[in-house]
Parts: structure tokens; C-alpha cells; sequence
């Protein structure tokens, strides 16, 4: 039984975003806002650079403000204005990346003026755009958030949102139907979808976590990776951007959704982190850690699996 | 002790990933002290467990290894001091990477072998090389790196078969 | 000259092809994805979805091998592919802005150097068009000179007819010769009508217009705004069906390898990275500077058309809502 999500604070929201940007726009508390702003299409949303107070009634927030806004943080996107403190729209979901990010020393906090987004949870896809926002369209990270209430962020709108809707724990699911196939039942899945996989590299590159000057895949030098678009080199690529998450994603699903060929990129990640959480007991939240789960250790740490 | 030089149909290849210090000397006394064991185990030396990446591991499937051994340092004996603890926790995560993608972990053996272990060496060698033999060659990968997206498949004999199969 | 065909005779035709062990690549539904695939039976073919990717790969394939070479001893032994190994195929369900790029990719790819792994290709393939009966949002054919129902780059053009079955116009010499093959599957025409036409909203771009301006504002700071939030994949060059920049690697050991050729995007950070380590298109607003001038600047200054189809993949696939129909239409007004 389908049931809409209640989004009517959004406007609120969207009204909130506008005052606080207009505000430290002017008073030049930042030099800069990334936040949303409509497309041309009904319903369409796309991410915004805006350096003028005038500018702020350009920001909304909707159920398509599918975007990691983190990503545009990172030294792998240096076509982004990084003069001065630079404020950032995030949902629950991106500031976890961007405080993982603050934990690899990637960005300052205080270079940051973060504007933390009570979220309802946001749209799965947005091939179309104009759809309402329901149990079934909801994005598959929503329905496991236990993070709708951004912590430490500078500026909070101050909106109450709506009792959560019980949804259907997907990945959860997912991940424990895959457990129980046999090993090769296994592989001839994930073989099918990285069948799909054209090496569009969409997923490395919508990732906050994927910074990296060179990635291992663009080197020849040693080759490690194929680069190649076949269904060998896809599945080298795709375990190794799993292994090298690992510890470090936060589970904004933006691979995955990105993802043109519909691969669930995010189930490698979910599955990933709860293997690590029953390992070593961390996860990924709002609180910046110094070292994440694979950058340290506990001498008592599990070797049950080395003879 | 020498064992009875066995005529089998399938020699699987074992790539053993080592470290220098523990396990490389560990296999050096082996040999030193004229253990036998199957020759199938092919040594990649590293300096440390904690340089292995687990690229590596996946390469060496993609290049036709049918059983993987990453050996090093007991935990508290690196010679880096901590290298093998990272590599404890990395390869904890890898496994279960591998096992969700479907590869067969029986295939996979981390162990500690100290330089003064020759006899480890022989036995978690032997034992991979059995159990991998038992389990056949690891075809999954190889029969991957045959298989084209359509738009690049050839007309070949096989195509005409699953036409003609219709 | 037109022919009718039912429903029914379509589907009996589509598997009557696949027994003779012809390759019949269609709108298929792979994994939940519809992309144009190779059919299994006439029942795989979707004909109400556009697929996610376009048909340039059934002759500019998304990865094909270009010869293999085997090391013994000190001899070095080179095997060449060769074209006969192209299997014989037909695409059926071809839309449109599918269609219309195959004769925008046969100029690029028989110009300074004739590609035959391209050209080969082309010739074993006859293209069965089908006209649109519905539009969204992103589509913009008609924007860049097309329509739901030009046959541009069609062999044999079907067009759905009211109550069932399809009008099929032949536009070349190959559909003259499809009907004349299948000629007991077809009948002649009884005066159905046509369903409407889809109508895309998207009125007429001034192309020359536009490609004024891109002719004197390579240096603009337009290209900044419209670049930042450009993430740099390869995604719209990937799902676009005029985009045919290819990549070409050895992979193997050097024992015996492959050599292979892949799609390649001009919004990648490497795309343009010399072997010095200077890179032209360092950041990307040159980088996505480079699509819209090739597609609407230098294509036409080198082949007199535009690189564009305006199928509206790009716009819907894009990770971050870069919409190149905003980019356009904020271009003409601008000239």
C-alpha cells in the first residue's frame, strides 16, 4: 500500500534556506552558498553556486534535492570558489560524508558555514522529476535514516517535521536475500549488473569520498584495474571502489542514484558498513572521528578468519 | 620426511602474498631444513602484510590464480611495528567484500607465520594447495574476462549455436 | 513503396528473423533497464519506454577488441578482427533521435580515416525505425530540426496506426529489399490512420544563432557558471547517440593481450592530459565547454550538421540536472 510522505514543510524550509543565505550573504559571514535551485523541468532541481545576497530566492529545498552538495567541498572539484568561508545546504545524509571528510582532514570546520536540512527524505530517481514523493518513490537510503535531524551544524531551520512513515528497510532486505544465495548464485547477480556498467564513472564522480588526484583506476602504471567497459574490468572496479569506501562511506546513495544503468552500487556500501559496524563498531554520524575503522586499530581486533 | 610425488590432472596455482620479515623467512627455513611440499604456491615477497592491497588478491584471480595465501608477522611481531594490524582489520573487511561479490573463501587463506615457522609454512601451504585442488580451478573470473558486452561480441560459432538452439 | 503490417505479423516476423539465426537488437528490458539489446523472441521487445542508452553501439560498441596479440618465445603473433566476424543485424524499435545520429556518425567516421570497424557494421545493419507517439518533458527533437517521425537515418520506417499494427515506409534501398524479403508478412496499405504524432514542447532553436555566439565566446564567464556543478563523468556523452569519442588500450600481459577500443568522454579530467602532464582542459567548465562546442560549433563547421539528436538523455540522466536545453535556449537569447 503506497502512502504519500508528507512534504508540506518544505516550503518552510525553502523559506528558512533564503532568509539565513540573504543574511550571511550580505553581512559577508560567507563568500559563498551551494545550495539548490530549480531546473527547467516541472519539478527538476540542480545544485548552485550563489556569491550575491540577491541571489538567495534562488534556493529551494524539495524532494528532488537528491544531491550530496559535500562533493563540491573536496579538492577534486577545484572549479568551485573555495575564497573564504563558503556556506553548504546538507541533509542528514551529506553531512555525515562531509564530516568524514572533516575527519580525513579534507576540509576545516571553520572554513565552513553549514546549513543543516530537516529531511523527510528525498526522491530515489529523478529521471522524472515531477513525482510525488511516496513510500514506493522514496530513495531506499530514506527508509533507514535514522538521521533526519542534521547535529552540529551552524544553522538549523527551525521546522518540525512530521512523524516518519514506517518504510520498508530495503537494503536491509536486499543485502540478507543476497546473504542467503549460495557464493555463485552470488556472483552471477552481481555479474549481471556490472554487465550493465559502461565505465561512466558517474559514481566515482557524484562521491565525496572518491577526491583522489588519480584514481586507481586511471593509472596504467601499474594497471591494476582494467578500464576497459566489459563485465571483467567493471567488476575490478566496482569491488575495489567498495574496498576503498569501506570504513569511510556514509551511505548518501548519490552512486547509486546517479548511476545511469540502474546498478545498486549502494548495497556493495550498506553491506560494507554493516560488516564493519559488527567488526569494530563504527559507523559513520554526525560526530567528526580522527580515524576511521581501516586507518586504525585494536590489538585485540578479530583474527578468528587467519590461522 | 619425503612425501610420495603424486600424479594429479589438476595443478592449481597458489600466489602467496608475503611478508619479508616473518613469513618469507619462515619459508626460507622451510627450505633450508629440505621440507617438501607441493610446488604450486607461487611467493610474491612484500616488506609488510600492510602493503598488500587487496587489488592484488582480486589481480591475482583475474591472472588465473586458482588459491590466494597473504602471510605475515604475528600481531605485536611487525617489523613496522603496526603494518600487520592495519592489514588484520583491511583484510576482515575484504573477505566479506569477496564473499557478497560470490567468490569462494575456501579460495582465500590469511595466516602468521614466524620466521622460526618453517613447519606453518609447510602446513597452511599444503593445506591451501589440497583443499584448492579439491575444489578445482576458480573459473569464475576467467570465464569473466571472456565474456563481452554484446555490442562487442563477435560472430562466432557460439552465437550461431544459441540461434540455432531456439 | 508503403506496406501495412498487423501486430501479430509483426511479432510472427521479429521470431520468423531470430530462427534464421539473425541478430535482432530491439528495446529490451535487461536487469529492470530497458537499453537496445539482442532479442531472445519477438515477446523481449519494449515498445513504450525509450531506452536508456542509444543504439550507436550496435556499430560503435560500447567495447569491441581490435586484435590480439600472442608472444612465443621471440615470435610476436598478431591477430587482426575482421569484419566478417560483424554479425548481420537488424534493429527494430529505432526511435527517431536514435535513427537521425546514425548519418551524423557515418560523416565523422569515414571522413579523414574510414573506421571499418564502424563502417562494416553499418553495412551488415538494417535500421526499422518507429515513430513516437509520446514525448516528455526532456525530449527535443524538434528543437534541433527533427521530429517523432523523421525517418532521417531509417532503412524501413514503422509508423503505429490506429487500432494496432504499423505503416512501414521504406527510405533506402536495404528497406525496399526488407519488404521484398518479408513481403508474405506485410500487406498493402488500408487506409488506417496514423496515431498522432508525439509533440515535444520544444519549439525550434535558432541554431546558426547560437553557434554565432559559440563562434566569439570561447573566453566567456558564462562557462563558468554554467560548469560548476558539472561532477565531470561521462554519463551524457555516454547515453548521447551522436557522442563518438573512443579510447583505445592494450590490456593483457605481455604474453597475450588484446588490444580494444571504448568509449571515451570529453568530460573526463584525463581526456585531454598529455603524456607532459599539461592539460588543456584542467578544470571543468573547459571541459564541458568543449560539449556544447562540439556538438553545436565544430560539428557543423566540419560536417555542416549538428551533433545533437535532442533525444534528452543528457538532461534526464544527468547526476546534477545539467540541463543542455536550458544551456541552449539561454544561448540564443543571449546572441
Amino acid at each position: 500500500m503506497t502512502q504519500t510522505i508528507d512534504i508540506s514543510r518544505y516550503s518552510a524550509l525553502t523559506e528558512a534556506i533564503r532568509t539565513e543565505a540573504r543574511r550571511i550573504l550580505s553581512d559577508g559571514t560567507v563568500s559563498a552558498v551551494i545550495g539548490y535551485t530549480s531546473g527547467r523541468r516541472t519539478g527538476a532541481v540542480q545544485p548552485i553556486v550563489i556569491t550575491a545576497a540577491d541571489d538567495a530566492d534562488k534556493l529551494l529545498f524539495t524532494a528532488a534535492c537528491v544531491n550530496n552538495l559535500a562533493v563540491y567541498l573536496t579538492k577534486a572539484k577545484k572549479d568551485v570558489p573555495k575564497r573564504g568561508r563558503i556556506a553548504v545546504v546538507l541533509k542528514g545524509c551529506d553531512l555525515k560524508a562531509l564530516v568524514g571528510l572533516i575527519g580525513e582532514s579534507q576540509l576545516k570546520r571553520e572554513d565552513l558555514y553549514l546549513i543543516g536540512i530537516p529531511c523527510s527524505g528525498v526522491l530515489g530517481s529523478v529521471l522524472k522529476p515531477d513525482q510525488e514523493l511516496t513510500t514506493a518513490t522514496i530513495a531506499s537510503k530514506c527508509c533507514e535514516c535514522t538521521d533526519r535531524l542534521p547535529q552540529g551544524c551552524d544553522f538549523v531551520p527551525a521546522v518540525d517535521l512530521p512523524s516518519p512513515v514506517p518504510l520498508e528497510q530495503r537494503y536491509a532486505a536486499e543485502i540478507a536475500r543476497l546473504e542467503a544465495m549460495t557464493p555463485s548464485e552470488r556472483w552471477e547477480y552481481w555479474k549481471e549488473q556490472f554487465s550493465k556498467c559502461i565505465k561512466c564513472y558517474a559514481c566515482r564522480q557524484v562521491c565525496p569520498f572518491c577526491f583522489c588526484e588519480q584514481c586507481l583506476c586511471d593509472r596504467n602504471r601499474p594497471q591494476m584495474v582494467e578500464q576497459s567497459p566489459r563485465p571483467s574490468g567493471n567488476t575490478a572496479w566496482h569491488i575495489m571502489r567498495a574496498m576503498h569506501l569501506a570504513g569511510r562511506c556514509a551511505g548518501c546513495g548519490e552512486c547509486e542514484r546517479a548511476c545511469p544503468m540502474d546498478i545498486p552500487l549502494n548495497l556493495l556500501n550498506r553491506k560494507m558498513a554493516k560488516e564493519l559496524k559488527e567488526l569494530f563498531g563504527t559507523e559513520a554520524g554526525f560526530e567528526v572521528q580522527d580515524k576511521g575503522p581501516l586507518t586504525s586499530f585494536k590489538e585485540d581486533d578479530d583474527q578468528s578468519f587467519i590461522r | 620426511m619425503h612425501l610420495e610425488k603424486q600424479k594429479h590432472d589438476f595443478e592449481p596455482k597458489i600466489i602467496a602474498f608475503v611478508c619479508t620479515w616473518c613469513t618469507y623467512a619462515g619459508a626460507d627455513l622451510a627450505g633450508t631444513s629440505r621440507m617438501q611440499y607441493p610446488a604450486n604456491v607461487r611467493v610474491v615477497k612484500f616488506p609488510c602484510t600492510g602493503r598488500i592491497d587487496p587489488v592484488f588478491i582480486l589481480k591475482a584471480f583475474q591472472q588465473g590464480a586458482d588459491g590466494v595465501l597473504v602471510s605475515g608477522c604475528h600481531p605485536g611481531d611487525c617489523h613496522y611495528i603496526a603494518g600487520n594490524f592495519h592489514a588484520r582489520r583491511r583484510f576482515a573487511a575484504f573477505r566479506k567484500l569477496m564473499e557478497f561479490i560470490g567468490v569462494d573463501l575456501s579460495r582465500i587463506q590469511f595466516s602468521w607465520v614466524s620466521a622460526a615457522e618453517g613447519g606453518k609454512w609447510v602446513e597452511v601451504v599444503t593445506d591451501l594447495t589440497e583443499r584448492v585442488r579439491a575444489l578445482g580451478p576458480m573459473v569464475e573470473f576467467k570465464e569473466l574476462a571472456l565474456e563481452e558486452q554484446w555490442s562487442g561480441n563477435l560472430n562466432n560459432p557460439e552465437l550461431q549455436a544459441v540461434y540455432e538452439a531456439m | 513503396m508503403q506496406k501495412q503490417i498487423t501486430e501479430a505479423n509483426f511479432r510472427l516476423l521479429l521470431d520468423s528473423l531470430l530462427l534464421k539465426g539473425q541478430r535482432v537488437v530491439g528495446p529490451r528490458r535487461t536487469a529492470g533497464t530497458v537499453l537496445y539489446e539482442p532479442l531472445s523472441s519477438a515477446s523481449d521487445l519494449v515498445m513504450d519506454e525509450l531506452p536508456r542508452r542509444s543504439a550507436k553501439e550496435a556499430f560503435f560498441p560500447v567495447c569491441e577488441d581490435l586484435l590480439e596479440y600472442r608472444k612465443e618465445g621471440q615470435q610476436v603473433q598478431v591477430t587482426d578482427i575482421t569484419p566478417d566476424r560483424f554479425p548481420e543485424t537488424v534493429l527494430i524499435g529505432i526511435r527517431p533521435c536514435d535513427a537521425a545520429a546514425v548519418p551524423v556518425l557515418d560523416a565523422v567516421f569515414s571522413w579523414d580515416y574510414n573506421d571499418q570497424f564502424f563502417l562494416e557494421r553499418r553495412k551488415k545493419t538494417t535500421i526499422i525505425g518507429l515513430a513516437c507517439t509520446q514525448a516528455n518533458d526532456a525530449c527535443f527533437c524538434t528543437a534541433v530540426g527533427l521530429s517523432p517521425s523523421d525517418p532521417k537515418g531509417t532503412d524501413l520506417m514503422f509508423t503505429p496506426l490506429e487500432g494496432g499494427g504499423f505503416l512501414a515506409t521504406p527510405h533506402s534501398d536495404k528497406g525496399e529489399a526488407f519488404l521484398a524479403t518479408w513481403q508474405d508478412r506485410f500487406s498493402e496499405p488500408d487506409g488506417s490512420t496514423p496515431l498522432p504524432s508525439a509533440q515535444p514542447a520544444a519549439t525550434p532553436f535558432d541554431l546558426k544563432k547560437i553557434k554565432a555566439w559559440l563562434d566569439e565566446h570561447f573566453e566567456d564567464a558564462a562557462w563558468d557558471s554554467i560548469a560548476v556543478r558539472c561532477v565531470g563523468c561521462g554519463a551524457c556523452a555516454f547515453v548521447c547517440p551522436a557522442c563518438h569519442c573512443f579510447d583505445i588500450v592494450d590490456e593483457g600481459t605481455e604474453k597475450t593481450g588484446k588490444r580494444r577500443k571504448f568509449w571515451d568522454a570529453c568530460g573526463f579530467w584525463k581526456f585531454t592530459h598529455h603524456a607532459s602532464g599539461h592539460n588543456p582542459r584542467d578544470l571543468q567548465p573547459k571541459r564541458y565547454r568543449n560539449r556544447i562546442m562540439h556538438k553545436f560549433k565544430y560539428y557543423d563547421d566540419k560536417f555542416g550538421q549538428t551533433l545533437c539528436t535532442g533525444c534528452g538523455r543528457c538532461i534526464r540522466i544527468c547526476p546534477v540536472g545539467i540541463d543542455i536545453f536550458d544551456i541552449l535556449q539561454d544561448t540564443e537569447n543571449k546572441g
